[in-house]
């Protein structure tokens, strides 16, 4: 397999952290789907995971804290032939871009998420996010972290995401497997990927994840396009966590939508002054 | 000048609009030139709202106090506006809707009591063709032919059938019949002599046909009051130009989506006012750093907070000229009348991708809903240029995005579009894209950015001028004050003292000609709708100087002529 999206050496990461599976995993699934880079655009918020898109070959827009899914969907809608691959940690998706997360799954736009969800904000040195454990402790929960974590695989399978999914960073081969299949989904597809940050989180380390994730794929008669048995899975959170392919179904995608409008993408379409001219014949007396 | 000014008055939901609109559309037809505002609440049903038409013989930009025509849908028009009738002004009200106190206020001359909906009713017809029976009564005042507001009927209701068109015309007539056996001949409102072909439209027509004009392909917004009549213009209109227009969950998701598109190479907009802009100002920042063009319809209103979301005011200047944290280049631009609206907007898009930067087109609810006739537009005056952009071949594999040059502009790349990659942040980045923190680079790229500003600034929009070149008083303003400055001016000139006006079709940077201007022996005031004087401080500070004296507007209604004539030094009241 040729090494198109190799991956940059020089990062900006503490040593150890669960987000070079993930780029290297992406790099992977990407050369084996035979994309090239120019092919492939990377829209990215702030956080470590934002950073991503820094170290890998390909188109980059490196866009502001929460906002990667509306930078996305824009991108996507004015072309339609690149691979549109939104990347952001848990804070930038969940907590300041939540509402983005919950209208993207709505749209359905044809574009790949994946949430380097490390259960903490590295960036800013450790603090508490949505997806953090109850009791947590961290520089701005001193107390422990009272707030219910956020569950964003049973927010997006009850807002009938077409495709939602988990990995683990610490299983490249499931890692690259599942961002493939959320390549080749059409629609909005969730990779929610388990990513143990060494420096601040002390709690879901790789040894906690490596104890506890077991893989959905592999599980006989798991039906995933069963929304309720999906659901019911996306609460297990305990001994055992599920990765895999929880909930898959197809329906039409926003670009579906908006049809003829974008039979070519809208950045290879012309102006037509004509129908300008028409427009304005409306507003035309005498 | 001789002028005819009609209001229509009622409450939200009773048809004031589809009066005011057959109204004006068989007037602009008739062949008279007019302008017509509107005044409504922040509420669907209920309240009290009017519709103005004011026509002319020639091109008129703004609105009169004084009223000939009266029509009263409902009791608040008659109990609240008769004070606004002139002299030998007729009302026509419908008796069925009026209290005592109102009824006793119409029992004099030129006062004419029609039951609009009974009367659709007692010919067979739907209660809410009572809007026809009205239209009708008023064509009676200003023409002896009905054909032309039939024909206008006609023309409206073609959708609806022929039984629609049919009853439309026949309450019309009655209404218009009621009228002649009452008032007799009246004198008609002069007409121009020839007056030609001419658009009539609002600014929120004027700007999105300016921005499809333009080539706009990508357009995301969240509904807000006044500006929304743009975005629904691209989401209806836009279909016919394949232009998609996506609503957005907030009006951060707006402008991020038109960011994304623009960097995909499309260009993209958004429409907003004062709240929804302040929520974009984080993504101006971003297009400003990532050098990603972007245009924003900020259409004022009364701030601050919510304010009066339906009224007029151009409080939102010092905040759309700041527009975010941190030095990026930016323009600020600021149509004041609807031909302006869509050439300006046009030049936006310009702007926007020759110089890789937000722009920002001052919109506000008096320009937005206010009709203005105008000579047809020309699309052969609008260029599109695109700026610095390679494609395929020539962008080569070693493509940077923030190459140095010259200018500070470094050629586009559309992604997708060339083997090189487009890498593109609003993190602090080296040539290449990606991110750096080395205090030299940062230098370069800050000295970089803001080069294109000095450009921006060279090529300003110049003033546009009016009146005598030799003035003893100067009127200044910007956007919508336009046509109300031009009265004002007109009619200080007749009246023996030398006045010009100067707007200001952009307000930053604003142009090296101005402090020329400013130079002149004249008194000069500025005139401006917001109360702390906004465009006053931002032509004080740019060049160093003081005004003679300022007439503001802050109560949410539009500026006049009478307005600004009344506030004069000497005048009537002092602002």
């Amino acid at each position: 397999m040729v090494k198109r999206f190799e991956v940059c050496k020089e990062t900006a990461w503490c040593p150890g952290c669960g987000n070079f599976g993930i780029v290297r995993a992406l790099a992977t699934a990407l050369d084996g789907l035979g994309l090239k880079p120019s092919e492939v655009l990377f829209v990215s918020g702030i956080g470590q995971a934002g950073k991503l898109p820094h170290y890998i070959r390909g188109n980059v827009l490196n866009t502001l804290h929460g906002r990667t899914l509306p930078t996305a969907t824009g991108a996507k809608l004015a072309n339609g032939d690149l691979t549109v691959i939104a990347v952001g940690g848990d804070g930038d998706g969940y907590a300041e871009g939540g509402n983005h997360f919950l209208h993207a799954i709505r749209r359905n736009v044809n574009i790949t998420y994946i949430v380097h969800d490390n259960q903490v904000f590295g960036l800013t040195k450790g603090q508490a996010s949505p997806r953090s454990d109850r009791g947590m402790i961290t520089g701005t929960t001193p107390l422990g972290v009272y707030n219910e974590p956020f569950n964003p695989l049973a927010t997006a399978i009850t807002l009938n995401a077409s495709f939602v999914a988990r990995s683990y960073a610490g299983d490249q081969e499931h890692l690259a497997r599942t961002i493939q299949a959320a390549i080749r989904h059409q629609g909005f597809a969730l990779v929610d990927v388990l990513q143990p940050c060494v420096t601040f989180n002390k709690i879901n380390t790789y040894q906690y994840f490596r104890e506890r994730v077991y893989d959905l794929d592999q599980e006989e008669g798991y039906d995933r396009t069963d929304r309720q048995a999906a659901w019911a899975r996306s609460w297990e959170w305990g001994d055992r966590i599920p990765i895999g392919i929880f909930y898959q179904v197809q329906r039409p995608t926003l670009d579906d939508h908006y049809g003829d409008i974008l039979a070519r993408p809208l950045v290879k379409q012309e102006l037509d002054k004509g129908v300008v001219e028409e427009l304005l014949e409306e507003f035309r007396i005498g | 000048m001789q002028t005819l000014n009609i209001r229509i008055g009622g409450q939200a939901g009773q048809g004031l609009v589809s009066v005011g609109t057959i109204l004006l559309r068989a007037a602009v037809q008739e062949g008279w030139h007019l302008f017509a505002h509107q005044d409504y609440e922040s509420r669907i049903r209920g309240g009290h709202n009017f519709f103005q038409l004011r026509l002319a013989d020639r091109p008129v930009a703004t609105w009169e106090d004084e009223l000939d025509i009266l029509v009263a849908l409902d009791e608040t028009t008659i109990t609240r506006e008769l004070g606004e009738l002139k002299g030998d002004g007729v009302v026509i009200y419908d008796p069925d809707v009026l209290g005592d106190a109102a009824k006793d206020l119409v029992q004099k001359p030129n006062c004419i009591g029609l039951p609009f909906a009974r009367i659709a009713e007692e010919l067979g017809q739907p209660k809410i063709m009572a809007n026809a029976v009205a239209a009708g009564a008023v064509w009676a005042l200003l023409s002896e032919d009905i054909t032309m507001l039939q024909e206008t009927l006609a023309l409206m209701f073609a959708d609806k059938g022929e039984a629609v068109v049919a009853g439309n015309k026949k309450v019309a007539a009655a209404g218009f019949a009621r009228v002649r056996e009452t008032m007799g001949q009246r004198p008609r409102p002069p007409k121009p002599a020839q007056p030609g072909p001419r658009l009539v439209l609002r600014g929120n027509d004027a700007l999105p046909l300016g921005a499809l004009a333009a080539g706009v392909k990508f357009m995301s917004a969240y509904p807000m009051t006044p500006s929304t009549g743009v975005t629904e213009f691209i989401a209806e209109r836009g279909r016919q130009a394949k232009v998609i227009m996506e609503q957005a969950e907030d009006e951060i998701a707006a402008i991020n989506m038109a960011i994304g598109a623009s960097f995909a190479g499309v260009r993209a907009m958004t429409a907003t006012s004062g709240g929804g802009f302040a929520l974009m100002t984080e993504a101006l920042s971003l297009a400003g750093s990532a050098e990603i063009p972007v245009v924003v319809i900020n259409a004022m209103r009364p701030g601050p907070s919510t304010g009066l979301p339906t009224r007029t005011e151009q409080g939102d200047l010092r905040y759309a000229v700041a527009m975010s944290f941190g030095d990026f280049p930016r323009a600020v631009l600021s149509p004041g009348d609807v031909e302006e609206a869509f050439y300006l907007m046009a030049h936006a898009f310009n702007l926007a991708e020759e110089y890789q930067m937000p722009v920002v087109v001052l919109s506000d609810q008096h320009l937005a809903d206010s009709y203005t006739t105008v000579p047809p537009f020309d699309l052969s005056r609008i260029e599109i240029r695109r700026g610095k952009v390679v494609a395929g071949e020539q962008a080569g594999s070693d493509y940077l995005r923030y190459r140095f040059t010259e200018d500070g502009i470094s050629p586009r790349l559309y992604p997708g579009f060339g083997e090189g990659l487009v890498v593109a942040a609003g993190d602090e980045h080296g040539e290449d894209g990606h991110l750096i923190e080395d205090a030299q680079m940062r230098r370069r790229m800050m000295e970089k950015r803001m080069a294109k500003q000095r450009l921006v600034e060279e090529q300003a929009l110049a003033p546009v001028l009016c009146g005598a070149e030799d003035p003893e008083l100067m009127l200044i303003g910007f956007g919508s004050t336009k046509g109300a400055i031009a009265e004002a001016v007109e009619i200080l000139n007749s009246r023996g003292t030398k006045a010009q006006g100067v707007h200001l079709p952009q307000v930053f940077p604003l142009p090296k000609g101005l402090g020329e201007l400013l130079k002149k022996p004249a008194q000069k005031l500025i005139v401006e709708g917001n109360y702390t004087g906004q465009l006053e401080e931002l032509i004080a500070s740019r060049f160093a100087w003081k005004p003679d004296g300022s007439i503001r507007r802050y109560d949410g209604r539009p500026l006049n002529a009478k307005y600004i004539l009344d506030r004069l030094p000497g005048g009537e009241c002092r602002g």
